[in-house]
């Protein structure tokens, strides 16, 4: 376990200095700053936009920083041949893999806290008759997200381990503009008795193989509180479950490609 | 025979566009416990590919490869064994004390004074607290080496150890080699460095184009040397006496230039010299050195594309064609 850890604590040091990173962070904070001054230019209530906004700025700048990051860890350390002399001590290629898997979800959780910790501030200068129980149902989004966004790295690392990092930007954030915009669509077809058998065996295959990250967006309860979810907890805990199953499935995968590879 | 690495028939081939290329091909190699041993080829000889399987990073195609008795990427050997890379990268914003430490805790090491007294050992002096960015080339090979020390090795994989060093640099690295020896571990040193790899190796093997060309201790090797004897008033005839097939004289107004195998005793020819008047100027043993021996072993394809030149240093060319094989 000291293995991992340590080979985890190092990739977070090198990846929260990462210029490219820190670039993409940037961007996403400063939208969250200017926020409040875009929501005027909408005409919906200014709580709205301003939740929809932030949160969306969150989400996408979060997938961007999850695959960036990802993509590149395992190349790197080829490309400089740091792997060789890790490689050498007695560490398997397993808990390389797995480390470097953690260090890259320790690392896009300290940006994201981040990010998040500036959205509450944002939200409190603007809400400032907004409880703290109205603070913590916003931060309840960005939670999810980083669930989301660990999955979507466990794919990327399943990825690198024997696509190039361009490949691998592309395969990843294709499965994520597949799992977030038609997971639902696949989801409705596999369940639908009245579609071809052809049409809904392809639809069960893609809606398994890709993971659905649309169900980890909770920002509908957020901005509407009329529509509440059956059991709360119950859901969170369902996708965390779901998450951390996929995340399995990706990185054993990742792992028996990455124990054959000649690196 | 007490071995820290054998490969019996090593042979690792790889796919490329024009078919099947072997870079590694039938590869027998012996190193000893206790020695240090000398690993030599051109560029693209199949070196570091050798290297590569025995530390387990890659598998051979066929054949057989163990260190320290244990089939290579074993893990348990990694316990017993280090590997200092050509041109370490190291994590930039780390300390030399740091990135000790992080290599100390991939062997669940956490005594940081162990760390700092490695770092004393390789002449890091207080430097090991700055950020390795910081660092010139021969502080990271420092830093490289007190790496490879943490875990008390037996055996030592030291990839080009003093490439591009400054000399003063490039003599401590040289004697921390040799202080390895002689506390007993085995050294297995890939190197273009022919005069260090001459004066501190006890055993070497040249390949070339992955295959074994020769193995053996350096004093073999490098037996068959030559003794130039020059004299002065030396007469025209004394020249005729001594022709042979294996010896070289020139004579002119009086001075005599013998070149003659070490095999064969100057004593007669310098009697004869002074008997006729003349008087021996010189009598110089010419040893044979490794870089002849090297330039024969490669001699006919890599020399006369021109990967052969001074002390064979253009590693970046190696790897691009290592690379390229690989791929």
């Amino acid at each position: 376990m000291n293995v991992i850890l340590s080979i985890a604590k190092t990739t977070i040091g090198e990846a929260i200095r990462r210029r490219v990173l820190l670039i993409i962070l940037l961007i996403g904070v400063l939208f969250l700053v200017i926020a409040p001054g875009l929501s005027v230019l909408s005409a919906r209530s200014s709580y709205t936009v301003l939740v929809s906004f932030t949160l969306g700025v969150i989400q996408l700048t979060s997938a961007v920083i999850a695959i960036v990051l990802t993509v590149y860890l395992l190349p790197n350390e080829v490309e400089r041949r740091t792997i060789y002399t890790i490689l050498s001590k007695p560490v398997y290629r397993w808990q390389f893999l797995l480390g470097k898997y953690l260090g890259a979800v320790g690392a896009l959780g300290l940006m994201m806290a981040l990010m998040t910790g500036i959205l509450v501030l944002v939200f409190k200068i603007m809400q400032a008759e907004a409880g703290m129980d109205v603070v913590m149902t916003l931060a309840r989004a960005p939670m999810m997200y980083f669930v989301q966004m660990s999955l979507l790295a466990a794919v990327a690392m399943f990825f690198s381990t024997f696509a190039s990092p361009i490949v691998n930007f592309f395969l990843t954030g294709g499965v994520y503009l597949v799992g977030t915009l038609f997971s639902p669509v696949f989801q409705d077809i596999a369940g639908n008795n009245s579609v071809n058998a052809m049409v809904k065996t392809a639809a069960t295959v893609i809606h398994t193989l890709v993971p659905n990250f649309a169900q980890f967006n909770v920002q509908n309860t957020i901005i509407n509180s009329g529509s509440q979810l059956r059991s709360e907890q119950m859901y969170y805990l369902q996708m965390v479950a779901y998450a951390i199953a996929y995340v399995a499935v990706f990185l054993i995968g990742g792992m028996m490609i990455f124990d054959r590879k000649e690196v | 025979m007490n071995l820290a690495i054998e490969t019996k028939k090593l042979t690792k081939t790889y796919k490329t566009s024009s078919g099947m290329q072997s870079v590694v091909k039938d590869l027998d190699l012996e190193v000893e416990k206790g020695e240090i041993f000398g690993f030599l080829g051109p560029n693209g000889a199949g070196k570091t590919t050798t290297i590569k399987i025995l530390l387990g990073i890659i598998d051979g195609t066929s054949g057989e490869a163990n260190v320290l008795g244990r089939p290579a990427g074993d893990i348990e050997s990694h316990k017993r064994l280090s590997y200092l890379p050509e041109k370490p990268y190291y994590y930039e914003h780390m300390t030399g004390l740091e990135i000790t430490q992080f290599y100390a805790s991939l062997f669940g090491i956490k005594d940081k004074e162990l760390c700092v007294n490695l770092l004393n050992r390789v002449n890091l002096g207080n430097d090991y607290n700055r950020p390795i960015s910081q660092y010139s080339k021969g502080m990271q090979q420092r830093v490289g080496l007190a790496q490879s020390l943490l875990n008390d090795p037996e055996l030592l994989f030291l990839d080009e150890p003093t490439g591009g060093l400054d000399p003063i640099a490039h003599i401590e690295i040289r004697d921390l080699i040799l202080k390895f020896r002689d506390e007993g571990r085995t050294v297995f040193i890939s190197s273009h460095e022919l005069s260090d790899v001459e004066r501190i190796c006890d055993r070497v093997a040249i390949i070339n184009k992955g295959e074994m060309v020769h193995q053996g201790r350096l004093d073999d090797l490098l037996s068959g040397g030559r003794i130039e004897v020059t004299a002065d008033g030396v007469p025209e005839n004394l020249a005729d006496k001594f022709k042979g097939d294996d010896m070289t004289l020139s004579l002119r107004a009086g001075r005599l230039i013998a070149d003659l195998p070490d095999t064969m005793s100057p004593n007669e020819m310098i009697d004869a010299i002074r008997t006729s008047g003349g008087s021996v100027v010189s009598v110089i043993p010419r040893r044979k050195r490794l870089e002849d021996l090297f330039l024969e072993s490669v001699s006919g394809d890599n020399l006369a594309k021109g990967r052969v030149t001074g002390k064979m240093t253009d590693d970046k060319k190696a790897d691009t064609k290592e690379e390229e094989v690989s791929s």
